[in-house]
C-alpha cells in the first residue's frame, strides 16, 4: 500500500511537473525562418515594420527575416537538404510551380481556409498559384506586363503618330518611328534566360498556347504570322540586336533614359529608374493606358509565399504569410513602391484613384487597382527549365533566320509535347 | 661498433621512425583534414552522384540518390546542347597558346629595368583583380554597337558594312567573350612568367651577348628552355581555365546567339543550380566528363614538355 501511495503520489508530482513544463513550452515564443526575394535594403524600413506588427500581434511567434537574392532558389534547396528549412519563402508563380511540382511545397489551402483565400485574392492571382487543384501560394505584390504605356512625346512627334492604342498599331508604327527619328518604337520581350515572354504574346492576341488536353499547341498558322511579323521587323533592324540577350525591360529602361527607344510597355517602375538617370525626359514623359493584343488582355506576374514542405512551424508559418499579404499590408506596400496588390480590395482603395500629373503616381493610379489582370497567360509546364530553354532557343533561332518561323514553332512544340512532364 | 651501440641502433631508429611519422602526420593534419572535407570527398561524392539519380522531385521528398549506372553520360552523349557546349569548350584552348605567347612575351619585354617599368607591371595586372561584374559593364560598353570597338574601327575605315553588334553575332560573339578571357587573364601569367624570368642567371644572357646571339635567338635559345617548367605550369593552369570558362559567358552573352558560346561548365551550371528543375546527377555526371577532358590534357602538356625536354638535354 505504502508502495502504492508512494508511487502514486511520484505519478501525480510528474505529471503536475510535465504540465507546467508543457505550458511552459506553449508560452516559449516560436521563432520562424522568413525569406524575401531582393527586398534589402531597399524595403527594410516597410519589411521591419510589418515583422513588427506580425510579432506584436502574435507574442508567440518571433520572426527571424532573411532577404536572399542571387542564389535564392540554391539557398533554398540547400537549406531543406540541411534540415534548416525556413518557413516562409517568397517566391514567384514560375519557381512557385517548380518548387510544388518538386514536392518542396505545402499546398496553403490545408493551412487557411480555403473560402478565406478566395475572399482575401482576386480568383485569378490565386489560381497562378494553382497547382494540381491545389493553391500552394499566398499571391504578394504583383506587376503587369503591358500595365502603362510610357513614351517620349518628342519622338512621337518627330515620327508623325500619336500613341498607339493596341498592339496592332504599335507593330504598324514601328517602321515610321524608327525611319525617322532613329529611335526604336519599343522594345518588345522576345526572349528571355529563365522564361518564354514571348508566349505571352499570343495569349495578348487570344491564341492558345495548350490544346484541351494540355499538349503544346502554339504552332497554328494564326502562331507562325504572329511570329513572322516580329522576325520581319527584327530583320529589318527595327527592333534592338540586344533585345535578344538582354532582359526587355532593363533595355527598354536604358535605351528610353538616353532618346533611344520611344516608348516603354510595362510597369511604373520604370519611371523610378528613368526619374533618377533623366530628370528633363521623365519630366516629359507622358503615361497613357497600355496597348493590348486583339485579346484585350493584360499579362502579369506576381510574388507569392509559399511553406516549404520541411518548415516545421507551419501553422505560424502561414499566419505570417496571410499577415504580409492581406490587403491592409499590401497596400502600405504600393504606397511605397508602384507595385500591384493581388488583394481583391485593392481595386477600390481611394489610393489608386487620386488623380495627379506627376508621371509615377499616374502611372501608379492606373495599374494598382488592376490586379486582376495579373495573369502570366499561360500555365507552367513540368521541366519548365528545359522547355523554356528550348523556346528561347528556337524564337532566337527564328529571329536569327537560322529557321523559318513555321519551323522554330513546330520544332518547339514537338519538343514539349515529348519532354514535359505532368 | 661496439656491442652496446649495437643493440641500441635498431631501437633507436626505428623509434625515431615512428616519432617522426608521427610528427610528419601532425604537421599534415590541419591540411589533410581541410583537403579532406572539402576536396577529397566533395570529389569522391561528386563522381559518385555522376552514376546516380538525384535531384528534383528526389531531392524535394528527401529521398537519397538512386544508382543508376552510366545512364547519366548515355543521356549526355544524346543531348545535342551538351555537346555543343563541350565542343565550344575544347574550341577555346584556342586563348592558350595565345595568351601564354603573349604573356612570356611581354613579361620578357617588362623584366628589363627601365624607369617605369613597375607601373606597367602593375597596369597588366589590374584586369586580374577586377571583378568581373564591373569587366562585364566595360566591355559591354566596348562590345555595344555604338560602342568602342565600332568607333575605333569605324575610324579606321575597317567596318564596310557598318557597325557591328560584337556580343550578338554567331560568328562574333565566341572571340569576343575569349578576348575578354584573354585580358583577364594576361596579368596572371604574366606575373608568373616575371617570377620564372628572374630565376635566370644574368651571367647566361651576359654570355650568350658576348657571343654575339640576337635577342630573338637569345628568347628562344636561352628564355624559353630555362622557363620550361613555369611554361608547363602556366599552359597547364589556362588549360584547365580554358575549360571551365563561365564567367565571362554568364555576364556577356549567357550562352547565346544559338549557344554559340555554351560551354561545358555553363551546361554543369545550368543543370545544377538552375530552378528547381536542377539535376545533381546529371550535372556531377557532365562535369566528370569536363574533368576526364581537363585530365587528358594535363597528361598531353606534361607529355608535350617532358619530350621537348629530352630532345633538349
Amino acid at each position: 500500500m505504502k508502495y502504492a501511495l508512494r508511487l502514486l503520489t511520484l505519478g501525480l508530482a510528474f505529471s503536475a511537473t510535465s504540465g507546467h513544463l508543457s505550458t511552459a513550452a506553449a508560452q516559449q515564443p516560436v521563432e520562424i525562418q522568413f525569406w524575401t526575394w531582393y527586398l534589402s535594403p531597399k524595403f527594410d524600413p516597410y519589411i521591419k515594420t510589418t515583422i513588427a506588427a506580425f510579432e506584436k500581434a502574435n507574442p508567440t511567434i518571433k520572426v527571424k527575416w532573411f532577404d536572399k537574392q542571387a542564389t535564392m532558389v540554391q539557398d533554398f534547396i540547400a537549406s531543406v537538404n540541411m534540415g534548416g528549412a525556413p518557413d516562409v519563402v517568397n517566391l514567384n508563380i514560375d519557381e512557385t510551380a517548380k518548387a510544388a511540382q518538386n514536392g518542396f511545397l505545402r499546398a496553403v489551402d490545408g493551412l487557411t481556409a480555403p473560402a478565406t483565400l478566395k475572399t482575401t485574392f482576386y480568383p485569378q492571382t490565386l489560381r497562378n498559384f494553382t497547382i494540381g487543384g491545389k493553391v500552394y501560394g499566398y499571391p504578394w505584390y504583383g506587376s503587369l506586363n503591358e500595365g502603362v504605356l510610357l513614351y517620349n512625346p518628342d519622338l512621337l512627334k518627330k515620327a508623325g503618330v500619336s500613341a498607339p492604342r493596341n498592339m496592332t498599331e504599335m507593330l504598324n508604327m514601328v517602321k515610321a518611328v524608327k525611319d525617322k527619328t532613329g529611335a526604336y518604337a519599343w522594345v518588345p520581350a522576345l526572349k528571355d534566360p529563365g522564361g518564354a515572354s514571348f508566349l505571352g504574346y499570343f495569349f495578348s492576341d487570344g491564341l492558345p498556347i495548350y490544346n484541351a488536353s494540355g499538349q503544346a499547341a502554339f504552332n497554328s498558322p494564326a502562331h507562325i504570322a504572329l511570329l513572322q511579323r516580329y522576325v520581319d521587323l527584327f530583320k529589318g533592324g527595327y527592333l534592338p540586336e540586344d533585345a535578344l540577350r538582354k532582359e526587355a525591360f532593363q533595355l527598354a529602361t536604358e535605351l528610353y533614359a538616353q532618346n533611344k527607344v520611344a516608348m516603354i510597355v510595362g510597369g511604373p517602375q520604370a519611371l523610378n529608374r528613368i526619374k533618377d538617370s533623366n530628370p528633363s525626359l521623365y519630366a516629359k514623359t507622358v503615361v497613357t493606358t497600355a496597348p493590348l493584343g486583339k485579346a484585350g488582355v493584360q499579362t502579369g506576374t506576381s510574388m507569392g509565399m509559399v511553406i516549404p514542405t520541411a518548415s516545421k512551424h507551419p501553422a505560424e508559418a502561414a499566419k505570417l504569410a496571410a499577415f504580409f499579404t492581406n490587403n491592409v499590408n499590401q497596400m502600405e506596400f504600393a504606397k511605397i513602391v508602384p507595385i500591384v496588390p493581388t488583394t481583391a480590395a485593392a481595386q477600390n482603395d481611394p489610393y489608386f484613384k487620386k488623380v495627379s500629373a506627376d508621371p509615377i503616381a499616374k502611372a501608379t493610379s492606373l495599374v494598382g487597382a488592376s490586379g486582376r489582370f495579373i495573369n502570366p497567360g499561360f500555365k507552367v509546364p513540368g521541366n519548365s527549365d528545359d522547355l523554356y530553354k528550348n523556346f528561347s532557343d528556337n524564337i532566337e533561332a527564328a529571329m536569327l533566320g537560322k529557321k523559318t518561323p513555321a519551323q522554330a514553332l513546330n520544332d518547339t512544340v514537338s519538343y514539349w509535347n515529348t519532354n514535359m512532364k505532368k | 661498433m661496439t656491442r652496446a651501440q649495437r643493440s641500441l641502433t635498431p631501437r633507436t631508429r626505428s623509434s625515431f621512425s615512428w616519432r617522426d611519422t608521427l610528427m610528419s602526420y601532425a604537421f599534415l593534419a590541419p591540411a589533410l583534414i581541410l583537403l579532406t572535407l572539402f576536396t577529397f570527398y566533395p570529389l569522391a561524392y561528386g563522381s559518385y552522384l555522376g552514376f546516380t539519380e538525384y535531384g528534383g522531385a528526389r531531392f524535394g521528398q528527401g529521398l537519397p540518390p538512386k544508382w543508376i549506372g552510366i545512364e547519366n553520360f548515355r543521356t549526355l552523349f544524346a543531348d545535342p546542347l551538351f555537346l555543343t557546349s563541350l565542343g565550344n569548350s575544347v574550341k577555346y584552348l584556342v586563348v592558350v597558346p595565345v595568351l601564354q605567347l603573349a604573356s612570356l612575351a611581354v613579361a620578357v619585354l617588362v623584366n628589363k629595368n627601365l624607369p617605369g617599368m613597375t607601373f606597367f607591371r602593375a597596369a597588366y595586372y589590374v584586369p586580374v583583380v577586377t571583378s568581373i561584374s564591373l569587366a562585364a559593364v566595360m566591355w559591354e560598353w566596348v562590345y555595344n554597337k555604338d560602342g568602342t570597338l565600332n568607333w575605333v574601327l569605324g575610324a579606321l575605315h575597317l567596318l564596310p558594312n557598318g557597325a557591328v553588334g560584337w556580343l550578338n553575332g554567331e560568328a562574333t560573339a565566341f572571340w569576343a567573350v575569349m578576348l575578354v578571357t584573354f585580358w583577364r587573364g594576361f596579368g596572371y601569367y604574366m606575373v608568373l612568367y616575371l617570377a620564372g624570368l628572374q630565376g635566370i642567371p644574368e651571367e647566361l644572357e651576359e654570355a650568350a651577348v658576348l657571343d654575339g646571339a640576337s635577342a630573338w635567338q637569345r628568347f628562344w635559345q636561352i628564355t624559353v628552355p630555362m622557363m620550361k617548367p613555369t611554361i608547363l605550369l602556366c599552359s597547364l593552369l589556362s588549360t584547365i581555365a580554358a575549360l571551365r570558362v563561365l564567367e565571362e559567358v554568364l555576364v556577356l552573352t549567357n550562352g547565346g546567339p544559338l549557344n554559340s558560346t555554351y560551354t561545358a561548365l555553363m551546361y554543369v551550371y545550368s543543370k545544377a543550380f538552375q530552378g528547381f528543375n536542377f539535376d545533381y546527377g546529371l550535372a556531377s555526371a557532365a562535369g566528370l566528363v569536363v574533368a576526364v577532358v581537363a585530365l587528358a590534357l594535363s597528361v598531353a602538356n606534361f607529355r608535350l614538355f617532358r619530350e621537348s625536354d629530352g630532345e633538349g638535354t
